[in-house]
């Protein structure tokens, strides 16, 4: 069977890799637009701080595929498919048929509608080219803005930071990473990022990129203007969709799946930030991981595997700590109380959310110890009634509790 | 013994610098130390 992906990152290239495993007599072609076998998109932030070389970003390089009989096709647009006759066409105008097809075309970067963004020293953020061009640019910019306070953001700014630019983020909220921490720990995480050096703008919108050909400052709505040699702009993405409208395909947001990540067309399959599941577009790389191995196997035997969506991860690296948020982490409501313990200077935050006297959510800056018994309560429905006003402190044995819950 | 690698950020968990204890030993909750995913994203290496 002819197995065609469209696409070569995360989501392509593990469900070449599962198909393989799975179907001994596959044969597997990737197509891939960039001129590079698949690297890993976090690194490309070690790459610009000139942390790693280019060499060490290829997670996957040429002879991985080849060691598996995987096809490996880079610098080659698929210009369309016909889900109908069963093939696809290349740039070159080369026809080719599929059995199974999956589009892995991922998303590129959204940036909003803003005077300024053509000129020269505006980037934002997504493959190895964007990387060499603001490495490259970096060496001459003395200053940086970066729009956006999401994880991308920050580790972005972190990098350029690394590389010796000063560096504002400017962000919408009025706090950072409003996903997944709360104002009180956001400003711990804050504390953190401006011990690094980095500059933190919250609550503002970007109005303009100033300057002549190049890029010189951004001006916010308020008319504040921050330093910008280099603007980058870390304001989300969308999926690449137009390979799969122009096929007729059902699309929203992203190509619609089912639960066996099959799109409206038979044969055709989609997976990672090009798939929308259940109304919603993950983009990022554990959901996309597991689309790929639940389309790759389906792709292999139809009907075989379901997916059930991906439960957000609970721990994620930000800015060199470790943020873990369980169960209802962020909720209000008079049935809930709540217990906070921040240590801005430490870099700590604790925060438990209490229903009933059970630990139903936590948030936890830099407490991985912490956190695993916080798990253990809330997954035991341990009543910590008892020990309300002594639960955050830094001597509580919180282990003791599990252990006299008994089970 | 097998090593496993996290397909997320490629740290590689190789029993030999754990006391010997196998991938799959690992008690259920065990999170990738480098990016913090859990289990499901490794895969043992070939």
């Amino acid at each position: 069977m002819r197995y065609v992906i469209v696409g070569n990152g995360v989501a392509g290239v593990t469900a070449a890799q599962t198909i393989v495993r799975a179907d001994a007599d596959a044969e597997v072609r990737i197509y891939g637009e960039e001129p590079y076998p698949y690297y890993r998109r976090p690194l490309l932030w070690e790459f610009i701080a000139g942390q790693v070389e280019q060499e060490a970003l290829y997670f996957r390089p040429p002879e991985w595929y080849a060691g598996r009989g995987i096809q490996l096709h880079l610098g080659t647009q698929v210009t369309g498919f016909d889900p109908g006759a069963h093939w696809v066409t290349l740039a070159d105008g080369t026809q080719m048929t599929y059995d199974r097809l999956l589009l892995a075309t991922g998303a590129r970067p959204h940036i909003p509608r803003c005077e300024g963004t053509d000129k020269q020293g505006v980037f934002a953020l997504r493959t190895l080219d964007d990387a060499m061009a603001i490495k490259a640019y970096a060496q001459e910019a003395p200053t940086a803005a970066v729009i956006g306070g999401g994880l991308l953001g920050l580790e972005t700014a972190r990098a350029l930071r690394t590389a010796g630019l000063e560096v504002t983020v400017v962000e919408f909220f009025p706090y950072l990473l409003p996903r997944q921490l709360d104002e009180e720990g956001a400003a711990v995480l804050q504390a953190l990022l401006e011990a690094q050096g980095l500059q933190i703008v919250t609550g503002a919108t970007t109005g303009a990129v100033l300057g002549g050909a190049c890029a010189d400052c951004i001006q916010l709505q308020d008319d504040r203007i921050i330093a910008g040699d280099l603007v980058l702009f870390s304001t989300g993405v969308r999926s690449e969709v137009a390979l799969a409208q122009a096929a007729g395909l059902d699309v929203s947001r992203g190509v619609a799946v089912d639960s066996h990540l099959q799109t409206s067309a038979d044969d055709v399959y989609a997976a990672g930030d090009v798939a929308e599941f259940d109304g919603r577009v993950y983009g990022i790389i554990p959901p996309a991981i597991d689309q790929a191995r639940v389309a790759a196997a389906n792709m292999v035997e139809a009907g075989s595997t379901t997916y059930n969506g991906t439960l957000p991860a609970t721990t994620l690296k930000v800015a060199g700590a470790e943020l873990t948020t369980l169960g209802e982490g962020i909720v209000e409501g008079e049935e809930y109380a709540e217990l906070r313990h921040a240590d801005v200077a430490g870099g700590h935050y604790r925060k438990l959310v209490l229903h009933d006297g059970r630990v139903v959510g936590a948030i936890l800056l830099n407490d991985q110890q912490r956190a695993k018994s916080v798990r253990q309560l809330i997954e035991r429905g341990v009543d910590v009634s008892a020990h309300v006003d002594r639960l955050l402190d830094d001597d509580f044995d919180l282990q003791s509790l599990i252990s006299q819950s008994g089970s | 013994m097998e090593k496993w690698e996290c397909l997320v950020c490629g740290y590689v968990y190789d029993p030999a610098e754990h006391e010997g204890v196998s991938f799959e030993d690992l008690p259920d909750d065990w999170s990738c130390p480098d990016c913090g995913v859990g289990k499901d994203m490794f895969e043992k290496m070939e």
